[in-house]
């Protein structure tokens, strides 16, 4: 959620800039631009958060997320290849991380939970692991 | 073993070839004045000289210092003039042996051969030049130790599934189109109506316009036809469908002659295609994605088809008969939809003509600008056809869906290929209460084609199909496990081996994914 209203920060300092630089409008026009793409930012930030959600079910992993096109997708665990806990540096920054897990399939290749804290990502990894592992059935052998 | 020496020559010749043109360019345009006053033609012939001895004695060292060798469990290479690399590729890992041939390499007898894994569009070996018949051996032995013939076995015979008859391809050629060439000139040709009307009298223009327009349109229409024609020609003269027990086997091209393979065990989709022309003379096009590759990718762009066309029975027959999935009986999405795609159709012409009025104003001209609005009463029967071609249904085995009009497509996904169920809404969607349920697969034909997705269903029953699914995705997968293991018996070690044979090929597709940033 952050990542999104920082996201929105920058565009729009950069739009405020920008029609600084290039307009010769009265001055409020761009510092409105820059609050209306504030709050639009965040306010989209904070949905995309309200809507986003995952569940460990029996057999699959499920999701939900999406503002404008909502997305549930399933990935059942004997799907699983690797499952990763990855730290972008904004992430890093904020104390949290994600984590990815990765299928075979072309579109859905890999598929991010993102927002969690670090040691709720490692947990969550380690936890889809030992999933993936027992859905692959019981010749560990 | 070794390479065919002819390829020694063949490769020189193919690399000589281009740096002697620029060579030559180089040497007669400006150069030559300068080296005129230094010894004259003789330094050309004798930079060409050099030129031509470090690549045959290049080449002659590549192919002195280059060995395969195929062992029950791995192709070794062992290659490199200067760095040497060596290169040990588990049997496991390969899916197709291709073999491709150009005029000159089939009249030299050689061919190259290239090996596909799972998971990548770039070849995992690629092998110049072998003489054909080494190919085509190369490519059988491979499939015997694949499936774990001993040495000695004899061959296993293929059975030859179709043949395309000259009539057949005349036909594929007629009921083809390449779009993209035409496709360029008419976006740069459109920008130029505006100037070349200014040129004529007022009154003039509007029919001299619809004209201009009707010519163009022609001329397009012609050109892709034409292009499509040709295309259709060189890609699949001499086309040949073959199978043994575990992988089909398939012969095409005019220009460059390819010998392909498609292991069964592969194959993650078919897709049945056609369009309204082919499905008025009752014919149609089978596809097949395995796994990271799609036949006849390659080095060129081409066709992924592989019955390029057939009439519709044999196309499904021969379909059922890779994947025995039965008759669809089709649901499709319900009816107020077609009010869904009226809407985006006269969205699209309100555009457009909004588009027309905008050039109009701005030219100061009297353009019909109205004019797209002629095709207002064909927006139903446009919404209509696309409803109807729209569906899904489960199979036994297998989910199949269809979409599309002007490119129709039919896939059939078996349930043990599935990897995720995608269930999505769009905002519109949500709207009329609708949703897309997307499965993915790990064929490669995915990423630039559509995944079988069924589209605009019900949304009450969105949620029960993923579900469903989900549910047969985890019993098939379950039950193929627990098949292989009775077939393999009590050697458990191979059997994990196979498990994770099946497992690996899509780590290995994963790993692939994920390093090429998929």
């Amino acid at each position: 959620m952050l990542r999104s209203a920082i996201g929105a920060t920058v565009v729009g300092v950069a739009a405020f800039f920008l029609n600084r630089a290039t307009l010769e409008l009265p001055v409020f026009v761009p510092v409105g631009l820059f609050v209306v793409l504030l709050v639009v930012g965040v306010g989209f930030a904070v949905l995309r958060y309200r809507l986003w959600g995952y569940e460990v079910r029996g057999d699959s992993l499920y999701l939900e997320r999406g503002v404008l096109t909502r997305v549930r997708t399933v990935v059942p665990f004997v799907r699983i290849q690797h499952v990763d806990s990855a730290r972008g540096p904004v992430e890093r920054v904020l104390g949290l991380a994600s984590t990815v897990v990765y299928t075979a399939g072309s579109r859905g290749a890999d598929v991010r939970v993102p927002g969690l804290t670090a040691e709720g990502s490692d947990e969550l990894q380690d936890r889809l692991k030992g999933l993936a592992i027992r859905a692959e059935g019981d010749d560990a052998v | 073993m070794k390479l065919s020496p002819l390829s020694v020559p063949y490769k020189a010749a193919q690399k000589g070839a281009s740096i002697v043109f620029t060579l030559a360019f180089v040497l007669f345009s400006g150069a030559s004045a300068f080296l005129g006053s230094i010894g004259g033609p003789l330094v050309a012939v004798g930079l060409l000289g050099l030129v031509v001895v470090v690549l045959v004695g290049y080449e002659v060292l590549y192919y002195q210092r280059y060995d395969y060798d195929l062992t029950p469990d791995t192709f070794d290479i062992r290659s490199g003039v200067v760095s040497r690399r060596n290169r040990e590729i588990p049997l496991r890992r390969i899916q197709n042996v291709d073999i491709s041939r150009n005029i000159v390499q089939r009249v030299l007898g050689i061919a190259a051969l290239d090996f596909e894994t799972a998971g990548g569009s770039d070849t995992e070996a690629a092998i110049r030049y072998v003489t054909f018949e080494e190919a085509k051996r190369l490519q059988s032995e491979i499939a015997r130790l694949k499936r774990g013939d001993a040495k000695d076995a004899p061959d296993i015979e293929s059975d030859e599934l179709f043949a395309l008859s000259d009539r057949e391809l005349a036909i594929v050629g007629a009921l083809s189109f390449d779009l993209r060439g035409p496709g360029i000139l008419f976006f740069l040709l459109s920008g130029s109506i505006p100037f070349v009307s200014s040129f004529f009298e007022f009154g003039v223009e509007a029919t001299l316009l619809a004209l201009g327009g009707v010519l163009v349109l022609t001329g397009i229409v012609l050109v892709s036809w034409l292009a499509g024609f040709a295309l259709a020609v060189v890609n699949y003269y001499g086309f040949r469908l073959s199978r043994t027990a575990d992988e089909l086997l398939y012969e095409r091209g005019l220009l460059q002659r390819y010998d392909g393979s498609i292991p069964f065990d592969k194959i993650q989709t078919l897709t049945i295609e056609d369009n309204p022309l082919k499905r008025r003379f009752g014919y149609a096009t089978l596809a097949i994605e395995t796994a990271g590759y799609a036949p006849g990718q390659g080095n060129q762009r081409g066709s992924e088809a592989a019955v390029p066309l057939a009439e519709r029975d044999r196309v499904l027959s021969l379909a059922n008969d890779i994947e025995a999935f039965g008759t669809p009986d089709f649901t499709r999405p319900p009816k107020r939809i077609r009010r869904r795609y009226a809407a985006r159709y006269l969205i699209v012409l309100g555009v457009v003509t909004g588009i027309f009025f905008g050039i109009n104003a701005a030219l100061g001209a009297s353009l019909p600008w109205y004019g797209a609005l002629v095709v207002l009463p064909l927006v139903p029967i446009a919404a209509h056809y696309k409803w109807k071609h729209r569906g899904y249904w489960l199979g036994e085995n297998h989910v199949v869906t269809r979409n599309g009009f002007w490119k129709r497509q039919t896939k059939v996904v078996p349930y043990y290929r599935i990897q995720t169920v995608i269930d999505s809404r769009t905002i519109f969607q949500r709207r009329w209460r609708v949703a897309t349920v997307t499965v993915d697969t790990a064929g490669s034909l995915s990423l630039s084609n559509q995944d079988a997705a069924a589209v605009d269903v019900e949304a009450t029953d969105a949620e029960g199909l993923r579900a469903e699914l989900e549910g047969r995705l985890v019993t098939a997968v379950a039950e193929r496990r627990s098949r292989r293991r009775r077939v393999i018996g009590p050697v458990e070690a191979e059997a994990v081996a196979d498990e994770k044979s099946e497992g690996d090929e899509q780590t290995d597709v994963a790993d692939d994914a994920s390093s090429s940033g998929v």
